[in-house]
């Protein structure tokens, strides 16, 4: 609910690839349909009633701490697990008793999954014989998705030949060359190492938007999702909590939860001391008053929290002007390089973080350790959630 | 790790230990080329008995039988084994399961005997003529286990994620397993089939329990010459078939040995990135 109101409210927080919305057009047709999707294991239950709908040509990622279901789910759409009730349709279709080896999806494992018994051609060739494909046009297919990956000269290698980077470039070969409808990624990324991660999201960026095929991403790393989907649903114990774009996800969470997972945020917690129209005076726990915007409609008396994050936040050793200064001390200060965070601990005793950005090689600020700091931030530079 | 160094006592125990395994063998083989009609009298070097062999026709017999069984019954303990190890490793909630278990393994430890004693009075029972037929049979049944052993234990560390990725890829699941699984742990097949074939070929308390009339193996009429008085033939006959499980154990060990090489050099290339 309160994604809809967001998203409503904050225009600006659209998709990343501009006029691509398809989530907001009333007429649109879901390309992928889970409705009411549940999955038990035994007692446990991995995925619990859960409704998602994916639109064609949509970079979706699924993105949860380890075990909230989302590999699961996936699993479910490839068909390698079944529904315990509910229903996935695709295409129009209903997949339930559709075996893996007949869904128009590909997937793309987390250990890659090359078969070490044959070369990187014969791989990817793998797929395409299973279709009763000619020879030549194998042949072609394997050449057009290997240049695709920047892997020509590595077609007779084996995957044991190659480092980790060109093992993942392989699968991910495998994996679209027989053009699926939709491509399933389970960690693509996960076993690169930084640098590499971060030159192989944007060349996966590249590809989709390339390719138009559906991408369905699962990824533990916030990071990973929000550079590389155009919507992200956020998972928690087998339930959808949020599914927005990165920016709504991140700017406008609809949940304390969703807030604290992706990035660093403050949680002011408290309650509604006074509101007229949309500004609201909360009276936090540690026994301050703040004044702030609010998006969603509150009543006095009303428990709410206040998130902001660190980054919109001011920090100053001289004393700053405006609606909602704090004074404390500074109690820790990492230096990332881009942007330098601090913790100030406040005078009523609870912790703020704020972000700089290093905009100048000298830094403007002055701040050490246990020097007195005061922090402000304006009314609109939060959110007040109240779930 | 602690340095390993030949010191004399080293040398001494290892020369020993050897002697003590292999000095009987060796002696078979020596006297093999002997020369002499007594066994124990070396009489200067000689093939004669190798040739004297070659006309013995009940000896060859017993050979051609021995081989026979050991081929087709290897063979189908290979195929039957597989399919257990498989069913074994990969349905884990099946009801009894435990059971199955339990008894795929217990012909490993049930005394020969025992084995032999059970399988003749089934075949009586059944009415089943005595001969090659149940010979092979009972040759399936008891050597079926070792191949289980061996492939389950190779499917344990097989990553199950190739076989989905073959069937995400549009394989079916009987050509995933000939074109996926298979290829993989096909060493650990071949072993089996090796260690089934081995075990067929030396056979020869449950192979006296199960054979009849016109089904001699080897080993049966070794032992039954043997017990009328050993003759240089004989030697031959087991110089030869040391020479065929030494190739057969050899040549495991050089399958085990390249998957190992691999192995490490895979791990080496994942560490190196």
């Amino acid at each position: 609910m309160a994604a809809k109101i967001a998203s409503g409210a904050m225009k600006s927080l659209g998709s990343i690839r501009r006029d691509f919305a398809p989530w907001l057009d009333q007429a649109a047709v879901p390309f992928i349909r889970f409705e009411a999707v549940t999955k038990r294991f035994g007692g446990f239950e991995a995925v619990d009633d859960l409704s998602l709908s994916i639109y064609e040509g949509e970079f979706f990622a699924l993105l949860g701490a380890s075990g909230c279901g989302k590999s699961t789910l996936l699993r479910m759409l490839a068909g390698f697990e079944a529904p315990t009730s509910g229903r996935i349709v695709l295409d129009g279709e209903d997949m339930a008793d559709i075996p893996p080896y007949r869904r128009p999806v590909n997937m793309m494992f987390q250990s890659y999954a090359l078969f070490p018994h044959m070369s990187v051609e014969k791989n990817i060739a793998f797929g395409l014989k299973q279709e009763g494909m000619a020879k030549g046009d194998i042949s072609e297919r394997v050449e057009q998705v290997l240049k695709l990956v920047k892997l020509e000269d590595f077609a007779k290698r084996r995957p044991d030949q190659l480092s980790g980077g060109q093992r993942q470039r392989v699968a991910l070969a495998r994996s679209l060359a027989k053009r699926p409808k939709v491509l399933l990624l389970d960690e693509p990324l996960g076993a690169l190492d930084k640098k590499l991660r971060e030159e192989t999201q944007f060349e996966l960026a590249d590809l989709q938007y390339q390719l138009h095929t559906t991408f369905i991403m699962v990824t533990h790393d916030q990071e990973e999702a929000m550079t590389l989907a155009d919507r992200i649903a956020v998972m928690d114990k087998g339930r959808i909590l949020q599914v927005a774009t990165p920016a709504e996800i991140y700017e406008a969470p609809n949940s304390r939860f969703v807030a604290d997972f992706v990035g660093n945020v403050n949680i002011f917690e408290g309650k509604v001391a006074a509101a007229t129209g949309d500004r609201v005076t909360i009276a936090t726990s540690a026994g301050r008053k703040i004044h702030v915007a609010s998006e969603v409609p509150v009543v006095a008396g009303q428990a709410v929290s206040y998130v902001l994050r660190p980054e919109k936040l001011r920090i100053s050793a001289e004393p700053l002007s405006g609606p909602n200064v704090l004074e404390g001390e500074v109690w820790d200060i990492a230096y990332f390089g881009p942007v330098t965070s601090f913790h100030i601990r406040l005078d009523d005793g609870s912790t703020v973080k704020v972000a700089m950005v290093n905009a100048t090689r000298q830094g403007p600020l002055q701040l050490t350790w246990h020097d007195r700091a005061f922090v402000q931030f304006d009314e609109d530079a939060g959110l007040v959630l109240t779930q | 790790m602690t340095s390993w160094r030949l010191t004399k006592f080293n040398v001494v125990s290892m020369v020993f230990g050897f002697a003590f395994l292999y000095l009987p063998i060796l002696l078979l083989v020596v006297y093999s080329f002997n020369a002499s009609r007594l066994v124990t009298v070396w009489g200067g070097f000689s093939t004669v008995w190798y040739r004297e062999l070659w006309n013995n026709r009940g000896l060859l017999d017993a050979a051609w039988v021995t081989l026979k069984v050991g081929l087709i019954s290897a063979s189908v303990a290979t195929i039957l084994g597989t399919m257990a190890a498989i069913a074994l490793s990969r349905y884990k909630r099946f009801s009894g399961r435990t059971l199955m278990t339990g008894m795929v393994y217990a012909p490993l430890v049930m005394p020969e005997v025992i084995t032999g004693l059970s399988l003749l009075l089934l075949f009586v029972a059944i009415d089943l003529d005595r001969g090659f037929l149940t010979v092979t049979l009972a040759h399936i049944s008891f050597t079926m286990c070792f191949v289980t052993v061996v492939v389950q234990s190779r499917l344990m560390s097989f990553d199950r994620s190739l076989e989905d990725a073959a069937m995400d890829l549009g394989a079916t699941p009987t050509v995933t397993f000939f074109q996926v699984t298979l290829p993989l742990i096909w060493p650990a097949v071949a072993a089996g089939w090796m260690l089934a074939f081995t075990l067929s070929l030396d056979d020869l308390v449950i192979a006296s329990f199960t054979t009849g009339p016109g089904a001699t193996t080897l080993p049966m009429k070794i032992y039954s010459q043997v017990r009328l008085g050993v003759t240089p033939e004989i030697n031959a006959v087991c110089t030869i078939l040391i020479a065929i499980v030494s190739v057969g154990v050899v040549a495991a060990t050089l399958l085990n040995k390249r998957r190992l090489v691999r192995q490490a050099r895979d791990e080496r290339l994942a560490a190196g990135g």
